[in-house]
């Protein structure tokens, strides 16, 4: 009895014995040196980067692949996958003052929202890389952990809060200056046709048609339009003009109801005042258009003013505005925009003139002020570009490689 | 009263525009959140608005068909496109599309707003085509170069142009391609950056002005 069942457990023992001798021992994968991980500069706390060096003896079919666990052990996932020669430090779009990258090593950077969802399932996460050919693992790294935080400063971002503080600077040294000695200030023949055009309107007896756009209040080029539209009313309301405002944002409507009815008021004609000037007409922007094609091709404006954030109805208003004959004047910071206003308008006010309309308009220095620190800040500017053109060329003449690219830094939002 | 209408609605304004300014250079997750909460609140603001904007345009138009104004007959359609989307909309339970394939709503959408919509898009073509007309008059020296430029453009999209081009100028090496790139690429980016740069900084101060209480006339005056 016993016999029977020793015999087949020592044949089992010496074949199991001579399929372990048969078997090639599989090569284990060699340990990845080098290899860091850190929480990602700069960010709100979701993404980690990993540097590790470059490898020289790496050949083209040599792939690597990044991975990242929630968990403190196993868990994998895939989160890079990349040739041997990508991913280097120099390739982190991080300025020479935030990022010490170079193209000695390799640099990753793991967004972990992508890998696991907006909310992070844990605060650790480990990393590790592997070096793979064809499909064989032939070198790998230990995990390594990582607390992703919140960072207080973009770093990055010190060249444009440089810029900013310059330009704070000078605003309120050209408001101070406003208020002690006052500031010559350019002409802008556009705004200087605003009173010509309502003169025209108030011979003719005929209304004049404003036109905010389809911006919302949130919008700069809205917020310069109401501006100028508290100037406009008030002059209309001084030559007892008519005024029609026709919105597409309701809010927009609100603030400019406020507005021309201080106008009027500051103008000492609140008896004028209709409230049927400011009135809402659509919030689709071709509905808009529409309606306000409709409107000036039967009341036949005298002047038409279109001053704020356009799209494509810029022309379907300016167009039917030329063919009725009215004063035209454009305003946008729309520069794809501009075009048509040129070619339909009498006057277009570029951008920046458009925010420094309603500061033109009524003529107060503390307003007038900021007309000339657009300026000085288009002479910053003008100069930076100037100097920075030169010394690129030079550089790229003399093979200043590092030099170059620190100075298209500068100049270079991140 | 001064200061319930004049200072404290200036200190929000100053608040939570350094705020938001800030928070351009604070990635932490509380300046996200407040980002986040300001657009909530954004949003709220803007649907009761919206409202506001409704009862004014029915009121607006309520009183030109009462007084029989000038074009009063326009301003009843006013009512009757609102009524053909919202009863629709409110028999089809707000719903474009059922298993059973369009709903009224779906249907005003497709046949009636859609329809408008394109119409007046397509009406663009031709306003381009009067518009290039007018700008083609060479009235200076500068449209006088705005009209060389075009007129490249117009002849290089063309295949007839691009045969005239070069039959007569192909002698100069160049094709119209390559000018039109050289246009697209230098002088128009080159216009363009420059409108850009002005219209950052021009925005840069307007902000700075409305956040430091110099601009407000938005609030009415003293």
């Amino acid at each position: 009895m016993i016999k029977t069942k020793v015999i087949p457990l020592i044949v089992l023992m010496l074949f199991a014995a001579g399929s372990v001798f048969a078997a090639k021992p599989a090569p284990a994968a060699a340990v990845l040196n080098g290899f860091t991980a850190g929480d990602m500069p700069y960010d709100v706390g979701n993404a980690a980067v990993l540097r590790w060096p470059v490898n020289p003896a790496d050949t083209p079919d040599t792939v690597y692949v990044v991975y990242a666990s929630s968990l403190q052990t196993g868990g994998w996932l895939e989160a890079d996958r990349f040739a041997f020669d990508a991913r280097t430090g120099k390739d982190i779009d991080l300025p020479f003052w935030a990022w010490n990258g170079s193209a000695d090593e390799h640099a990753v950077k793991v967004e972990l929202n992508n890998l696991f969802g907006e909310s992070l399932p844990a605060s650790v996460f480990q990393f590790k890389v592997a070096a793979e050919k064809g499909k064989k693992v032939i070198a790998e790294s230990l995990p390594v952990a990582v607390t992703p935080v919140g960072n207080w400063f973009r770093l990055d971002r010190l060249n444009n809060l440089i810029l900013l503080i310059v330009l704070i600077v000078i605003f309120f040294w050209a408001v101070s200056h406003a208020k002690r000695k006052g500031l010559f200030i350019r002409r802008i023949a556009g705004l200087d046709a605003i009173d010509e055009a309502i003169g025209r309107a108030t011979e003719m007896g005929k209304p004049i048609f404003y036109v905010p756009g389809i911006g919302s209040m949130s919008s700069i080029s809205t917020i310069a339009s109401a501006f100028i539209l508290g100037e406009v009313s008030k002059k209309v309301a001084q030559y007892d003009s008519q005024i029609k405002v026709p919105h597409y944002d309701p809010i927009v409507m609100t603030v400019c109801k406020e507005i021309v009815k201080q106008s009027y008021l500051e103008a000492g004609r609140p008896d004028s005042y209709r409230e049927d000037v400011n009135q809402f007409v659509s919030a689709d922007q071709f509905s808009y258009a529409a309606s306000v094609d409709g409107m000036i091709s039967r009341e036949k404006p005298a002047a038409c003013f279109y001053m704020g954030y356009f799209m494509a109805e810029s022309l379907l208003l300016a167009e039917v505005g030329a063919t009725s004959g009215a004063i035209q004047i454009a305003g946008t910071d729309v520069e794809h925009q501009l075009p048509f206003f040129f070619t339909a308008c009498d006057y277009t006010l570029i951008g920046e003139e458009l925010y420094a309309a309603g500061a033109y308009l009524s003529k107060e220095p503390m307003l007038l002020s900021a007309l000339k620190v657009q300026d000085f800040g288009k002479l910053i500017v003008m100069v930076s570009a100037f100097f920075g053109m030169i010394l690129v060329v030079l550089g790229a003449k003399f093979g200043w490689t590092n030099f170059v690219a620190g100075l298209l830094h500068l100049f270079k939002g991140y | 009263m001064k200061l319930i209408k004049k200072h404290i609605p200036l200190a929000i304004v100053m608040v939570t525009g350094v705020l938001t300014l800030v928070s351009y250079y604070v990635p932490n997750k509380v300046s996200v959140n407040y980002i986040e909460t300001l657009s909530q609140w954004e949003n709220i603001v803007v649907a009761f608005a919206f409202l506001l904007g409704l009862i004014s345009l029915f009121f607006s138009h309520y009183n030109k068909i009462k007084r029989h104004a000038d074009g009063w007959g326009y301003s009843v359609f006013v009512f009757v496109g609102f009524l053909a989307m919202v009863l629709p909309a409110y028999l089809s339970h707000g719903k474009q599309m059922t298993d059973a394939g369009l709903t009224p709503l779906g249907w005003s959408f497709k046949f009636i707003y859609n329809a408008l919509s394109g119409t007046m898009f397509a009406v663009l073509a031709f306003y381009i085509v009067s518009t290039a007309y007018r700008s083609f008059r060479i009235k200076s020296l500068q449209a006088f170069v705005l009209f060389v430029a075009a007129f490249i453009l117009i002849l290089g999209k063309v295949p007839l142009g691009q045969i005239i081009w070069s039959s007569v100028l192909g002698w100069t090496g160049a094709g119209v391609d390559q000018v039109i790139e050289w246009i697209m690429q230098v002088p128009a980016v080159a216009g363009k950056r420059g409108i850009m740069i002005g219209i950052s900084i021009g925005a840069i101060v307007t902000s700075l002005k409305i956040i430091f209480g110099i601009e407000k006339q938005y609030m009415g005056k003293d």
